[in-house]
């Protein structure tokens, strides 16, 4: 019996990344009669990256709205609810359909609050599927995480555990302002697109909240600092396994959140390693990579002894598999551009 | 604790709108060691395109998993093993 | 070559850019607020100040703002485009046809609130060949939202007149794709608009669904102060300015008995106000440049929480 006295305070409940999502979101729902979701095939289906598994049928068809191949109208509908003090969530199916209504997206969910003197609030959280390694090809395998971080007013997270997953949403739904919430397909846990070792983690049954604008350490290392986010943690993770063996000690910084960005974690990491390898799974120019690379240069460029960038590089993604796997970083890449530091 | 006091995790029941006999376990929630309240989802199974879960059948200890991730089972197969509390 | 300089410096006088005036469309601001509630929601397009005095935005601090002024409806962020006032839950916006989307959410906000406030969404003519508004027909028809749309044809879109870009002659004609009701009033009248709002705006709060209202203005001056329509011709400009809706509905109180002195002090009342506004507004001070760095979020970066939770976590494949 003496045995449970430590267990009982760990949780020994893991789920999928997926699942850690519903339940936020389920939670949430449950708690605030104004929380509802909306996007394409999420109510009977639910999600096709299952992002809203179990909702329809506890919630019904009203509170998760299956809504017409209309993505400007949906998510500019999403922004006025929001302006009235409801709190949807909205869901591009992938986040490349950004495009046909970015202008709801960048010009008003993001810019409404700021335009208006802070006198109107957009509480709307926008969903996205994003990331490839499956053969989705150009226009259905990308990340964007420049894109959505680069135009001022939007709060941007991507989780890459199940742990984190719930704990960003909660905050995200909770948050008066407008958060896009990026979640990468392979990390859900889906049966057709199986996740890797390390997102499914264990999960509080509790609902709790993960700041905005913070970092989290998951490898410590004292020979090079390795920052990333999505599904690279685990790729730079696996390694770090590797460059250990080769005597070379990493460390991984999950990034957790795009806008607003935790510097600070970086720069302290970089002031132990002297050596930046950047990892990210969008196009390498004008992006992630070049951006953290140049704030850490603006604080501690003292510091900095090496710099990597690992990213896709700058052509749309292919389709074939030998391509694809080209252009997308793998773990290999990164424990060549950790080793060109050393 | 006795061996027979431990008791099988298996699928409840077989969907009907599946041909095959055999499923894949795609996620466990819970590891060797674990406990679970009855009713718990303790993993995620597929059968062609069908994905349900399977359930805990007492509240207990999760004492031995047979069937890892990516392992093949049949209608019947004991997937894992509990150990119901007070037992 | 003559007509090319726009007719005087944009940058003199209090109002820091451009501006794009409403003068002539008055009856479609008008008629249709008169039906709504402050909880009613309207959106408008960047030529709005009509339909903002009809909607009975703030008249001091919606002119300061378009003067750039610290205690303007926006703190002087937003500017004439982009008037934003909560209390009447009106905003408008500067990209062609974008405020649709907002007004549809809106309704559909209060038809899952089971209220009945209604939400008005207006647009140009131009605006009925642009994504945003077509999307919006359909959602709200297959949702029965209460949203009523109200185009403001004026007959340019800039330089463009309607029949060079669009199909349909009749720009409610696009409701019969959409299995929603679509009107058109033909002249340039209050009184008309009024009668045609209140069917529409009635059919709303009965949770009867949208409809699709087109109404006739005109626009008195050019697209934006300062353009020199060089474009239109001048009988389609001395047309405008006969059938003003103003003098139109002063004709109808003096047919209806209302006297001159009354209708003269009616137009004092409303001058006074203006000029007071303008006054007030004059007086505001700018805002301090380092407030360009505030107002993004109204909360705070990190959201709802500013500190990691603190969880024993068992296992874990890292």
């Amino acid at each position: 019996m003496s045995e449970t006295v430590d267990r009982e305070r760990a949780i020994d409940r893991e789920l999928t990344m997926s699942r850690a999502m519903v339940e936020a979101i389920a939670t949430e729902m449950r708690d605030d009669e104004e929380v509802f979701y909306m996007g394409e095939d999420v109510a009977d289906y639910g999600g096709i990256f299952d992002s809203t598994q179990g909702l329809r049928e506890e919630f019904g068809y009203d509170r998760v709205m299956d809504v017409p191949i209309s993505e400007t109208a949906y998510l500019g509908a999403a922004v006025g609810a929001a302006q009235e003090g409801m709190r949807p969530i909205a869901e591009l199916m992938f986040v490349d359909f950004f495009g046909v209504a970015m202008d709801q997206i960048y010009n008003q969910m993001a810019k409404n609050t700021y335009m208006s003197g802070g006198n109107v609030s957009v509480p709307m959280v926008l969903t996205a599927a994003v990331g490839g390694t499956y053969n989705d090809a150009a226009q259905h395998s990308q990340t964007l995480y420049g894109t959505f971080a680069h135009v001022p007013g939007m709060k941007v997270v991507v989780p890459s555990t199940a742990y984190e997953a719930k704990g960003l949403m909660h905050n995200a739904i909770r948050d008066d302002d407008p958060v896009v919430y990026m979640f990468h397909k392979r990390l859900m846990g889906i049966g057709w697109l199986p996740a890797p070792d390390g997102p499914k983690t264990p999960v509080p049954e509790e609902a709790y909240t993960i700041p905005f604008g913070s970092a989290d350490v998951k490898r410590e290392g004292a020979d090079a600092t390795i920052v990333t986010l999505g599904l690279h943690v685990h790729r730079a993770l696996d390694a770090a396994e590797s460059l250990s063996e080769a005597g070379i000690d990493a460390e991984v910084i999950d990034l957790r959140s795009l806008v607003p960005l935790d510097t600070d974690t970086i720069v302290e990491s970089i002031e132990k390693t002297g050596a930046l390898v950047v990892v990210d799974e969008d196009y390498r120019s004008y992006g992630v990579t070049g951006e953290i690379v140049a704030s850490v240069a603006d604080e501690a460029l003292g510091a900095l002894d090496a710099v990597e960038r690992v990213a896709i590089p700058d052509v749309p993604i292919p389709y074939s598999r030998p391509l694809e796997n080209e252009v997308v970083p793998d773990a290999d890449d990164i424990e060549a551009a950790v080793t060109r530091t050393q | 604790m006795a061996e027979s006091d431990r008791v099988a995790v298996t699928l409840a029941e077989w969907p009907d709108d599946v041909d095959s006999d055999e499923g894949v376990v795609v996620n466990w929630f819970v590891r060797e060691g674990g406990r679970a309240d009855a009713g718990d989802s303790l993993c995620e199974v597929q059968i062609e395109k069908v994905s349900l879960d399977v359930y805990a059948p007492a509240a207990g200890r999760l004492t031995e998993v047979v069937v890892g991730e990516d392992g093949e089972f049949a209608d019947g197969d004991t997937l894992a093993w509990m150990v119901p509390d007070g037992g | 070559m003559e007509g090319k300089q726009p007719a005087f410096d944009i940058s003199a006088g209090p109002i820091p850019g451009e501006l794009h005036l409403a003068a002539g469309q008055e009856a479609a601001g008008a008629g249709v607020c008169q039906h709504l509630r402050d909880d009613d929601t309207v959106t408008a397009p960047h030529r709005p100040h009509h339909v903002a005095i009809a909607k009975g935005v703030d008249l001091k601090r919606m002119t300061a703002e378009i003067f750039g002024r610290e205690t303007g409806l926006g703190k002087g962020k937003g500017g004439h485009m982009h008037l934003f006032d909560p209390e009447v839950n009106f905003a408008c916006s500067g990209i062609i046809a974008e405020g649709c989307p907002p007004a549809a959410g809106a309704a559909l906000a209060a038809k899952k609130r089971n209220t009945d406030s209604v939400a008005v969404a207006y647009l140009g003519e131009g605006a009925i060949d642009q994504g945003a508004f077509l999307e919006s027909l359909n959602f709200a028809a297959v949702r029965d939202l209460p949203v009523v749309f109200v185009i403001e044809d004026n007959d340019w879109a800039i330089s463009m007149p309607k029949e060079r870009v669009t199909d349909v002659e009749v720009g409610s004609d696009r409701a019969d794709g959409f299995d929603m009701p679509g009107r058109r009033v033909d002249a340039d009248d209050a009184v008309a608009v009024y009668d045609a709002a209140r069917e529409a705006v009635g059919r709303a709060r009965d949770r009867n669904g949208p409809t699709l209202l087109e109404l006739q203005v005109h626009r008195r001056m050019g697209h934006f102060m300062g353009d020199p329509e060089t474009y239109r011709p001048d009988e389609d400009q001395e047309a405008a300015a006969a059938r003003d809706s103003i003098e139109r509905l002063a004709e109808d109180l003096r047919a209806a008995g209302v006297d001159d002195a009354r209708l003269s002090d009616l137009r004092a009342d409303a001058e006074a106000r203006v000029e007071e506004a303008i006054e007030w507004a004059n007086e505001q001070p700018k805002p301090a440049p380092a407030a360009a760095h505030e107002d993004m979020w109204v909360n705070p970066g990190t959201g709802v929480t500013d500190s990691e939770p603190d969880f024993d976590l068992a296992g874990g494949d890292d």
